[in-house]
């Protein structure tokens, strides 16, 4: 729907919508659980750029154009969830936001058929309303800040309003600006998590309503929350369990799950840095941005049919062989692409050793040199993305001028001749044994049984467990249970910013066998997690004003 | 040119009509202690400070030897074969030797140590962060704030993710240009103003994108207020970038001071991505080339320059293994005693540092040129690469910082802190800071010797 139009249907119906008392003007605000007095930001967390994206489309309508560069996320414990909670905006990634702001609002509000198309009567005209622009911020204040706004907070976007409207003789401007700093405020683009003291506890403090509509909106939506969500964060329901109930069948039901899985699993296996990719044009002729961009879409779509759509059993990522292709990439697989559709399903043949989404070119080529393929690259993140076993930093000390080149002919010769040192194999013995499995595929992802004229082994031995090429390699991720357990506690980091520590050792291990017990459905496990307590379970910051008192102290 | 007469004040109380906006406004340059040079018409030009970085270091030996660090010291030093393309311009470079960063009971984070050492004195205790906040900003915040961009942040690198080593945080690290046309958008696109030009006149719409702000910046401190340490921090950081960017805002309401040496170019080809040493070579000097314009009209005090990264991806084209794989892997040759390929590699990342210098050396500025009145400090990550050694790390401290640098000599100083380069550097800079670092790398003493 075109914003204008939204617009004018928001005119319309406005008056039939269950605004919130503050929207109607009311003198006080009811703000009943995010008072900023007794509200302590327990978390900071940085929209990502499909988060921002889907919030803007969600709010104004999904033909706003947004065209920006977003400033770069940072991947900590082997996510960029984690890392949004760590990241703040420099210069430049400001610049860009606030640019984006008033473009945005630009389009909002924007000028059509010669008649303007901005929220009240007085639109087009120089005169400032002041109740049209209070109804119009509360309304967008609430959608954009993921809460009512503060009387302040509305204030001061009114005053501005009005101003501008008088210096350059249009309200839709003075309305633009107001739109516009409020799309770069810091409680629009970061996700400000705030705990208040819990009534039920003494001394303990729970996340707010509205942080709690957040973490759900954004882990099942990957968006910010709808009108019906704010509206049971206002009337205290999602502080109930049957008011949580009510939400999470509601919004685990909609098709959009699908974008909150599928934001997750894009998350965890790093399915990213296809944009950049490097690979040299003499060794790998066949690479191009199409074949980057399609190997993406690739793992992606495998990855929601297998997972959302089929709601299959998760551990078969590891195992199937069934894709889907087109055209550039069916040239780097060397297989037919017999299909007039731009896209089709695929089955690889057994022959092909195409098993588990590891094998897939996507994570082959993302995880190789630019001329060559890297068996330990591949198994250092094999451990990272599937089992949560991050790989220490390579000791500074190691002794490499012991190391020579290797002129062996594979790769396996050449990384078993660094076996024979003693700091290095502490390290490559967990690292290489599954990267060397996969050696039948080269720095692209294709086909191969040779290099350098030898024959390549594709057989491995993780510390004891022998498996042979990607096949194998599926069948030990298949049965290891850390697979299972390494997803289970993905879902609650990616959804509360926050790896679990030891106190949530005996919830996180209580989901796993949940997780088991529904067959290993993710889509189940997203909406059993969403209803646990601990899911909204708060850590206060170091340094956080300690006590209600002790807060209103502060605001003397 | 007419200079202009009118107050800044005075023009934006007439342009507004007496309507009340909050507005900031930058230092001018008058306010700066300046001691540089001077253009034709009598005004000063204003110093500049930025950082280059190239990953991987310069080659050693096992034995002891090395293939860069020149025999001689002081004036007129050996140009040895890695130091070959800063030749030609060697009395402009000062090259310091046998400095080693001290982590004292922190690891060797392999690529990493090196560099935040040198850069926030500090080193870290995990890779992807720094633990304090980098030498660019403090200089920034002394000479950069009378431009249009407090500091340019440019990666010529061509790697999977964008690099950047300045930070203000630790976590958060700058998010760079990193293609011709990307700088040439901000640098010359949308808010750029001619200083040579004629007709300026002052954009009614900048002064309502101020006051835009002013809303943001009231909730600042009842934010702050309702959080922990960390976030603060984060928070902080979020509300400098908005100053910054309502500087940028108030520098557009100004006339600019003409500027002799600006000549605006036109928009460059976009390159093709590949990221052998070659590429990122052109690369580097098609950016150079903008942002040496970019500093003589004046859109910016301060930069840092990314030729490859800590752990570079860079290679010779058509061959399948990268430099930073070949520094481990490649035997010592027995015959000459050091790594062939290594330091060919190396010779070629430098020359890459050599076409950025003549770029900044083509600028004609006052009596001199646009290097005369620059001081690049340029460094490394590592030391000798194949052992990822902290000692011997390679630093640069090029051009004349307006007078201050005694520039073309060669320090050499074995065991001592890398942080003294970096505090000679933003003492050469104008920045006033009097110690830096942290722990062993802790240092009040500057290098006099190329202070002048």
């Amino acid at each position: 729907m075109k914003p204008t139009r939204l617009l004018v249907l928001w005119l319309a119906l406005s008056p039939l919508l269950s605004v919130p008392a503050f929207a109607q003007g009311a003198a006080t605000p009811n703000v009943p659980v995010a008072d900023a007095a007794t509200a302590v930001v327990v978390a900071v967390r940085r929209l990502s750029e499909p988060q921002y994206r889907q919030s803007i489309a969600d709010i104004f309508g999904s033909d706003i154009n947004i065209d920006a560069r977003f400033e770069p996320e940072l991947r900590e414990n082997g996510l960029r969830a984690l890392g949004s909670a760590t990241l703040s905006l420099t210069s430049a990634g400001f610049e860009q936001y606030f640019n984006l702001s008033q473009e945005i609002a630009r389009q909002v509000l924007v000028p059509t058929n010669g008649r303007l198309a901005t929220p009240c009567a007085a639109a087009g005209t120089a005169v400032f309303d002041a109740d049209c622009a209070q109804q119009f911020l509360a309304h967008y204040g609430e959608l954009l800040f993921r809460r009512p706004l503060t009387a302040e907070e509305m204030q001061s976007r009114l005053v501005m309003a009005e101003s501008g409207t008088q210096r350059a003789g249009s309200f839709q401007t003075g309305m633009q600006m107001a739109l516009s700093s409020l799309l770069s405020a810091p409680d629009f683009l970061f996700r400000l998590e705030r705990a208040e003291p819990d009534p039920a506890q003494n001394g303990e403090w729970r996340l707010d309503a509205y942080s709690r509509a957040s973490r759900l909106s954004f882990l099942l939506w990957n968006s910010t929350p709808d009108a019906e969500l704010l509206a049971a964060a206002n009337s205290g329901a999602l502080l109930t369990a049957a008011g949580l109930q009510a939400q999470v069948d509601r919004l685990g039901a909609s098709p959009r799950l699908g974008n909150g899985i599928e934001a997750f699993l894009v998350d965890m296996m790093q399915i990213d840095g296809f944009d950049s990719m490097i690979k040299d044009a003499t060794i790998y002729p066949k690479f191009n941005q199409l074949v980057a961009d399609s190997a993406e879409q690739q793992m992606i779509r495998t990855l929601v049919d297998h997972l959302v759509v089929q709601a299959r059993d998760y551990r078969e990522i590891f195992t199937t062989r069934d894709t889907f292709l087109n055209r550039s990439l069916a040239a780097v697989y060397q297989v037919p692409f017999v299909s007039d559709e731009e896209w089709a399903p695929y089955t690889f043949p057994e022959s092909a050793q195409r098993a588990g989404i590891f094998s897939q070119v996507g994570f082959l080529s993302l995880y190789a040199h630019p001329g060559s393929s890297s068996p330990t690259v591949r198994g250092v993140k094999l451990h990272e993305i599937f089992l949560c076993e991050h790989t220490p930093e390579p000791p500074a000390d190691v002794d490499f001028s012991s190391v020579v080149d290797s002129d062996a002919g594979t790769s396996r010769d050449r990384l078993l001749d660094h076996m024979n040192n003693p700091g290095c194999i502490v390290c490559h013995q967990r690292s290489d044994p599954p990267g060397l499995a996969l050696e039948h595929f080269d720095g692209l992802g294709q086909p191969r049984r040779y290099e350098n004229g030898q024959l390549i082994d594709v057989s491995a031995d993780l510390f004891g467990a022998k498996f042979v090429g990607a096949p194998g390699l599926g069948e030990f991720l298949y049965n290891d249970p850390r697979t299972s357990s390494c997803l289970v506690r993905n879902v609650y980091a990616y959804g509360v910013a926050r790896m679990p520590g030891a106190a949530e050792r005996s919830y996180i291990n209580a989901q796993i066998e949940q997780f088991a017990g529904n067959g290993y459905r993710v889509p189940e496990l997203f909406r059993q997690m969403a209803l646990t307590p601990d899911f909204f379970s708060v850590v206060m910051p170091e340094g956080a004003p300690l006590t209600a008192t002790e807060l209103a102290d502060a605001g003397q | 040119m007419a200079k202009k007469t009118l107050g800044r004040r005075t023009l934006l109380r007439g342009i507004l009509g007496g309507a009340a906006v909050n507005m900031s406004l930058p230092l001018l340059n008058v306010f700066l202690n300046e001691n540089g040079n001077a253009y034709a018409d009598g005004s000063r030009i204003p110093p500049r400070f930025g950082t280059y970085f190239w990953g991987l270091g310069l080659t050693d030996t096992p034995a002891g030897g090395t293939r860069w660090v020149p025999s001689t010291t002081g004036f007129d030093y050996e140009i040895t074969p890695e130091l070959q393309a800063i030749a030609a311009l060697k009395h402009k470079v000062s090259v310091f030797s046998g400095f080693r960063a001290i982590p004292d009971t922190r690891p060797n984070l392999v690529h990493w140590s090196g560099h935040a050492s040198i850069l926030s004195g500090i080193a870290p205790g995990t890779s992807s962060r720094f633990e304090g906040a980098t030498l660019d900003t403090r200089v920034a915040d002394a000479i950069g704030g009378a431009t249009r961009f407090k500091v340019l942040d440019i990666d010529a690198s061509i790697s999977r993710r964008p690099v950047s080593y300045s930070t203000r945080t630790g976590t958060t690290f700058a998010s760079p240009d990193q293609s011709p046309l990307a700088l040439y958008q901000r640098l010359f696109g949308d808010g750029f103003q001619d200083p040579n030009s004629d007709n300026w006149a002052p954009d009614p719409a900048v002064m309502l994108r101020q006051s835009v702000l002013s809303a943001v910046t009231e909730q600042r401190q009842s934010l702050m207020r309702s959080v922990g340490h960390d976030d603060q921090i984060k928070l902080e950081q979020y509300f400098t970038s908005l100053r910054e960017m309502e500087n940028q805002l108030a520098v557009q309401l100004q006339r600019p001071e003409p500027r002799e040496a600006c000549v605006v170019p036109g928009a460059p080809d976009e390159l093709e991505r590949a990221g052998s040493v070659d590429r990122v070579n052109q690369n580097t000097q098609a950016l150079a080339r903008l942002l040496a314009m970019g500093l003589a009209c004046d859109q910016s005090r301060v930069f840092n320059f990314i030729h490859t990264a800590g752990i570079s991806e860079t290679y010779i084209a058509g061959q399948s293994k990268i430099y930073h794989q070949i520094t481990h892997d490649e035997p010592t040759d027995a015959q000459q005693g050091y790594q062939l390929e290594t330091s060919k590699l190396a010779s070629q990342v430098m020359d890459g540092f050599g076409l950025f210098l003549n770029e900044l050396d083509a600028i004609k500025e006052g009596d001199g040129t646009l290097l005369d009145n620059c001081l690049v400090f340029a460094l490394s990550d590592t030391g000798y690469a194949k052992i990822h050694s902290l000692e011997n790390i390679p630093m640069m401290l090029v051009g004349g910082a307006g007078g201050r640098h005694k520039a073309g000599q060669h320090i050499h100083a074995p065991g001592e802190s890398v942080t003294r380069v970096s505090l000679t550097a933003m003492q050469l800079a104008g920045a006033p800071v009097g110690e830096f670092g942290a722990g062993s790398m802790r240092t009040a003493r500057p290098i006099t010797d190329v202070m002048a």
